[in-house]
C-alpha cells in the first residue's frame, strides 16, 4: 500500500509514501522512475528516505492523507468528502479531485493538511 | 450566498486555516462592538484533547470567511496574542455585552431581551439582528439598523422594529432589508 505526499500549492505530489508509521519511508517524485497500476519503480534503494520535517511526518503518520478527507470551501462551508484523485503519471501534476461524486479541477485546491483539503470559493456554487 | 448564523452557531466551529488545511483552533465566544454593529474579533479554545482556553485571538480583519462548518483563516499567523490585537478585541470592554438587555423602543415599548446575536456572515461579520425573548412570550428575531443606540442596560431601536419581529432565521434575511429600507439607512 502506498500514499501520496501532496504540495497543494504547487497542485503535483511531492513524494510517495512506503510503508506507515515510524517505518515510513519517502520517495521524491523526481526520484521515481516509473509510476504503473501495480508498482512504483525507483531508480536505486537510495531514493527511499525518512520524513525529514513536521509535514512528513504527518503524512507517515497517514495524517495527510488526500483519499476520503473532508473537503471544505475558503468560505467555510463543507463540500463533501474527497472521492479520489486523479494525477499525470509522467509528471506528478494532480488533474481532477472527485467530491462527493463531482468532478473539480484540481486547479481549486488551494491547501491540503490534517483536517481538511480547502478548495477555492467557486466550487461552492457549482453543480 | 447570503447566510446568516447566530452567535451559538458560530461558537465551537474549527478555525481552519485556507494554506495549510489545519484546524488551529476553535470559536470560544465572538467578541462585538454593539456600536460599530458588528463582530470585532472572537476568543478561541484549542482543538482536540487537550482543549482549554486559548490565550490567542482572532481578530475581524483577519478572518478570511465565516461559513457553516468553519472558520476560515489564511495561516496560522492569524491567530495572535491579546495585546498583538487591536484594543477591542485583544481587550474588549466587559459592558459590551448585550445578552440579557432589554429592548425598547424609542417609544417605550418592551420587545423583550436579547438571547443571542444574528450575524451576517460570509466575509463581513455584520450583526443585523438579535434573537430575543419577547416580552409576550415565546422567540423571535428582529432586524437591526445599521446603528444603534446603545444606553445603559437598555437597547433602543426604532418603533417599526415591532412590525418586522420574525420566527426565524429565514424570514430575518428577507426582514432585515426591507426593514433599513424603510428606515432609509441602507
Amino acid at each position: 500500500m502506498r500514499h501520496l505526499l501532496v504540495d497543494a500549492r504547487q497542485r503535483r505530489i511531492a513524494a510517495v509514501l512506503i510503508g506507515r508509521g515510524k517505518k515510513a519511508q519517502l520517495v521524491d517524485w523526481a526520484q521515481l522512475s516509473g509510476f504503473g497500476p501495480d508498482a512504483v519503480m525507483v531508480v536505486d534503494e537510495g531514493a527511499l528516505r525518512p520524513p525529514s520535517d513536521d509535514r512528513e511526518q504527518a503524512a507517515a503518520a497517514g495524517k495527510l492523507e488526500l483519499v476520503g478527507k473532508r473537503a471544505l470551501s475558503e468560505r467555510g462551508n463543507e463540500l463533501g468528502e474527497l472521492d479520489d484523485v486523479t494525477f499525470d503519471a509522467d509528471t506528478g501534476v494532480l488533474e481532477d479531485l472527485l467530491i462527493g461524486g463531482r468532478r473539480v479541477p484540481a486547479g481549486s485546491l488551494l491547501g491540503c493538511g490534517s483536517y481538511a483539503a480547502v478548495l477555492k470559493e467557486t466550487q461552492e456554487n457549482a453543480p | 450566498m447570503r447566510l446568516l448564523m447566530t452567535a451559538s452557531q458560530i461558537r465551537g466551529l474549527p478555525v481552519v486555516t485556507v494554506q495549510g488545511g489545519e484546524d488551529v483552533a476553535e470559536v470560544r465566544d465572538v467578541i462585538y462592538n454593539p456600536e460599530a454593529g458588528r463582530l470585532v474579533g472572537v476568543t478561541l479554545n484549542k482543538r482536540g484533547f487537550l482543549a482549554g482556553r486559548s490565550r490567542d485571538v482572532l481578530a475581524a480583519e483577519a478572518i478570511h470567511a465565516i461559513g457553516q462548518d468553519a472558520v476560515m483563516v489564511l495561516n496560522e499567523s492569524s491567530l495572535v496574542a491579546p495585546d498583538d490585537a487591536p484594543d477591542d478585541v485583544g481587550h474588549p470592554a466587559t459592558e459590551r455585552n448585550v445578552l440579557g438587555d432589554d429592548i425598547l423602543t424609542e417609544g417605550g415599548a418592551s420587545l423583550g431581551k436579547v438571547v443571542d446575536l444574528v450575524l451576517l456572515v460570509g466575509s463581513s461579520g455584520e450583526v443585523v439582528g438579535y434573537q430575543i425573548d419577547k416580552a409576550g412570550g415565546g422567540q423571535g428575531y428582529i432586524p437591526l439598523p445599521a446603528q444603534l443606540s446603545v444606553s445603559g442596560v437598555a437597547l433602543v431601536v426604532p418603533n417599526i422594529t415591532e412590525e418586522f419581529i420574525q420566527d426565524d432565521l429565514v424570514g430575518l434575511g428577507a426582514a432585515v432589508d426591507e426593514f433599513r429600507a424603510r428606515l432609509g439607512l441602507t
